[in-house]
């Protein structure tokens, strides 16, 4: 007797159609699995017996053999645990072929039987729909997710015995609309905003001009200057998502588990690991159940905040320049490669010494400067170098606070982040990237458009400044931003220059020269 | 003057006539200046009861004068592989005496028996201004000093300092980026190799200026090598600027000197507020010039100062300066927020950070953690 079922597994973030075939024949009572199963399919063995028999329905007491195709992949995640089991009972005749042929199945069952939420449910909708069945069995709490994608038919149901009924055409599923909105922020819960930022003039243009040109941002004060608080606010200036990014992002979300139930992902992800995170937890890593994506992945299109970052682990830091580099990480581990997207914003917090007094008025600096100048080299100068922006942020006195009127929301600054996001698409519409901060070297030279009071600026701080190739570049792809802020604006001018200059970050984290 | 009182020796001044003279004195003296323990002082009393070098190196492989470290070094240390040794690290001998042996370096109490020369010769009569502080300044304290050293050297003095960091380096990298030579006085034998900052410092003032030191390679910076150093800085200069230190600062210790040997002592003012003026403070009490651009530290010391390149210097400042970059520096002080500046001189925030980049890349403001501060030069744009 034999049964055939299409499952979905998922490898990183991408699923990939499983056939499941169940043969049952003679000999001992037995469940054998096939086709390099990874653990938790593994698991699955000893797990849809109980549900099977639980839900009303026969196990079959024969020697039953399940095999997983292609045979040469290793599959991973829970998701199989329904199409094992609808395959067993396939080939037991309990349930009837038609529907099978054109449903993939996918989701863990409980030993009662019941479908419980499975993380990975858009990457399946997608395999799903790539491979051009009709449609897709979910659990009933991932269908709004797996929803998300248009062209499939999605059935929730909430156990194994509501999957056998719709196979045999007694059960009718609640139907799942797909949401086709684009994004919306209107009703979420409010976002901190930059118009409780008091004083901090200067940082909050800083952010609002990463924020234009999608660059990266270094902030060095000392403790209390804001550096955090102002972080937790560049992801409310910035475009809101679009809906393939946000498909992209609840992927991402998805495959961790972080989604709960809730359908896309509408809000750009902001990120804050703890500086202990290994590099496996940073970049994103594979071990005995599966790949997950990294910290660097779930910021995808969003904000990745290092707070402290001279205090991460040297490893992990360094991990972070070829993801920043490409938008994308590749983990290989011996069992296969995944890649997960990772273009994100990265911003870090530090101190500008070790005790934080450095340079603060009125107080006195108690490292030795062998601390202070090992505290500064600890971000390596590749690492560095992926950082357009680079901000001092003093701490403000009570003094300086005064008369400080409560300042622009995060909504006119986004409106402004808006039109010069505008502009960078129109002029890099041919060249592949989407926003100043991703211009190669060669391109933000030509774009960039120098004026000749610009020109004789710029030779003037190679000169004064000791300004290096790489430092060249980042100056102008974010005095292009600085231009594209302004309006109607075509060649960088001086002035422009002249404040991207500034942003190159007083005392740099790493000797100098 | 705070710091040590010198004993009043009834020595006459200097070395006496025959230490040191001739071929056979030459690596006596360097085999002495190689020894750890035995300091000048010592050295110049026993070389006026024996009379030459030889005979006092004699007296150290004896055992009569020094313990058993520096007698294993004087038995075991050749001096012709010493002066061997100094060659090959591309310095010279300089016994007192010699031309390059400065005359005034025998005004004090207890004067080196012989100066290892690394770079230009150091030509008698050249004048040096000594600028010395705390080794962990202010940030403004740092400005402060290498303004001092451009500015000195601009008006042709050269500038004689240790090889610390903090006022030291930047006195340093001040004047040698004004194109003027300076004099670095090492606590440790010549030719020891430095790496990182210290070291890239060195090789810029062995091109256009002069490294010494009274002790032979090799010799580590022993603890009192340091104040010892001081007063071989206080004695090639005509005047001594103290720029930043903490209460007990070695600064006091080369002031002190400067004082005994009647050069001119000069210190910077600083801000009340900050530990790092005690020293400046305790000397302006006891009657230090204070100083506010070079041409004070020229007068005090009687230095002829070229008032031409000053005056060139001035107007090529003043004249880069427009109206409205003239606004944004009368709104910049000691440590003010972007937007204040912006604020003082009425214009928007990304047009004040872009004129305040351009009066720094001048050298007339200087900015630091998110703040922004005049530099000397700013300050001398003023009419007196």
């Amino acid at each position: 007797m034999y049964g055939k079922v299409v499952g979905v597994a998922v490898t990183g973030v991408r699923g990939r159609p499983v056939v499941v075939e169940a043969h049952i024949g003679r000999g001992l009572p037995s469940l054998t699995l096939t086709g390099m199963p990874g653990a938790a399919i593994s698991d699955a063995r000893d797990r849809i017996r109980p549900a099977v028999e639980r839900s009303g329905l026969e196990w079959p007491l024969r020697r039953v053999v399940v095999n997983l195709s292609p045979g040469s992949v290793r599959k991973e995640g829970p998701g199989l645990d329904l199409p094992l089991a609808l395959g067993v009972l396939a080939a037991s005749r309990q349930v009837p072929h038609e529907r099978l042929g054109a449903f993939a199945v996918w989701g863990e069952l409980s030993l009662q039987g019941d479908l419980v939420p499975t993380p990975g449910a858009l990457s399946v909708a997608i395999a799903v729909a790539a491979a051009g069945l009709q449609g897709v069995i979910v659990p009933a709490r991932n269908a709004v997710e797996a929803a998300l994608v248009e062209e499939l038919e999605v059935v929730g149901v909430a156990s194994l015995s509501e999957a056998v009924g719709f196979l045999r055409g007694t059960f009718a599923p609640q139907a799942v609309e797909h949401n086709r909105s684009d994004t919306t922020a209107d009703d979420l819960p409010a976002m901190p905003d930059l118009a409780e930022v008091r004083g901090q003039a200067r940082a909050r243009r800083a952010l609002e001009i990463a924020a234009a040109g999608g660059h990266n941002l270094s902030m060095t004060g000392p403790p209390g200057a804001g550096k955090t608080m102002l972080a937790r606010r560049l992801p409310t200036i910035l475009p809101p998502l679009a809906r393939d990014e946000a498909l992209e992002v609840t992927q991402l979300h998805s495959v961790t588990g972080l989604l709960d139930g809730g359908g896309l992902v509408s809000r750009r992800p902001f990120r804050c690991p703890h500086h202990s995170v290994s590099m496996a937890g940073l970049l994103g890593g594979g071990g005995a159940g599966g790949f997950r994506p990294g910290e660097i992945s779930l910021a995808h299109h969003g904000v990745l905040l290092l707070d402290e970052v001279t205090e991460f682990r040297r490893d992990a830091l360094e991990g972070l320049r070829q993801p920043l580099e490409d938008g994308r990480v590749v983990i290989a581990r011996l069992h296969g490669s995944v890649e997960f997207p990772a273009r994100c914003t990265l911003v870090t917090t530090a101190n500008p010494c070790p005790c934080g007094r450095s340079g603060v008025p009125g107080e006195i600096c108690s490292c030795s400067p062998q601390s202070v100048s090992g505290y500064r080299t600890r971000l390596s100068g590749p690492l560095l170098d992926r950082i357009d922006i680079r901000l001092d942020v003093p701490r403000v006195s009570r003094h300086e606070l005064l008369g400080h009127d409560r300042a622009e929301s995060s909504a006119r600054v986004r409106d402004r982040v808006l039109a010069a996001r505008a502009r960078q698409a129109a002029r890099l519409h041919d060249t592949g990237v989407t926003c100043n901060a991703h211009l190669p070297g060669s391109v933000a030279r030509r774009v960039a458009s120098l004026s000749a009071d610009a020109e004789r600026l710029l030779a003037e701080a190679v000169d004064v400044f000791g300004l290096t190739g790489r430092g060249f570049d980042r100056s102008l792809r974010v005095a292009r931003t600085i231009a594209d802020l302004e309006d109607a604006s075509e060649g960088v001018s001086a002035g422009h220059l002249a404040e991207a200059l500034s942003l190159r970050g007083g005392k740099e984290l790493r000797r100098a020269g | 003057m705070p710091g040590e009182r010198r004993r009043v020796t009834d020595l006459p001044r200097g070395w006496p006539v025959g230490f040191g003279r001739g071929e056979d004195e030459r690596p006596a003296v360097v085999v002495l200046a190689a020894l750890r323990s035995v300091r000048p002082r010592r050295l110049r009393e026993i070389a006026w009861q024996l009379g030459s070098a030889q005979s006092c190196l004699a007296a150290v492989r004896t055992g009569k004068v020094s313990g058993p470290a520096d007698r294993g070094i004087a038995n075991t240390v050749d001096g012709e592989e010493l002066l061997d040794r100094v060659a090959a690290c591309g310095a010279r001998v300089a016994l007192p005496g010699d031309e390059e042996f400065d005359p005034r370096l025998l005004d004090l109490a207890d004067p080196p028996a012989v100066l290892f020369v690394q770079g230009r010769v150091l030509a008698p009569g050249t004048q040096r201004v000594a600028i010395v502080g705390s080794r962990r300044p202010t940030d403004t304290g740092c400005d402060v000093a290498e303004s001092l050293g451009a500015a000195l050297a601009a008006g042709g003095v050269w500038v004689a300092s240790g090889a610390a960091q903090g006022i030291d380096r930047a006195a340093h990298r001040g004047a040698l980026t004004a194109g003027g030579p300076t004099v670095a006085v090492l606590a440790e034998g010549i030719g020891a190799r430095h790496g990182g900052w210290r070291g890239s410092l060195l090789r810029k003032v062995a091109d256009c200026g002069s490294i010494l030191s009274e002790c032979a390679p090799g010799v580590p910076a022993d603890r009192y090598r340091f104040p010892a150093r001081n007063r071989i800085v206080a004695a090639l200069a005509s005047a001594v600027v103290v720029v930043e230190g903490a209460e007990r600062s070695g600064s006091l210790i080369t002031a002190g000197h400067a004082a005994d040997l009647g050069r001119a002592v000069l210190a910077v003012p600083g801000s009340v507020v900050n530990p790092q003026s005690a020293a400046t403070f305790a000397l302006l009490d006891e009657g230090a010039r204070p100083v506010r651009h070079a041409r004070d530290v020229c007068e005090a010391a009687d230095i002829p100062f070229d008032e031409a390149a000053i005056a060139a210097r001035r107007a090529a400042l003043r004249g880069g300066v427009d109206p409205i970059e003239a606004r944004v520096l009368d709104a910049v002080g000691d440590g003010v927020l972007p937007e204040h500046v912006a604020d003082g001189a009425g214009l928007t925030l990304p047009d004040t950070l872009a004129c305040l980049l351009r009066l720094e890349l001048r050298g007339l403001v200087r900015s630091d953690g998110g703040r922004f501060r005049r530099s000397l030069d700013a300050s001398a744009l003023e009419p007196r």
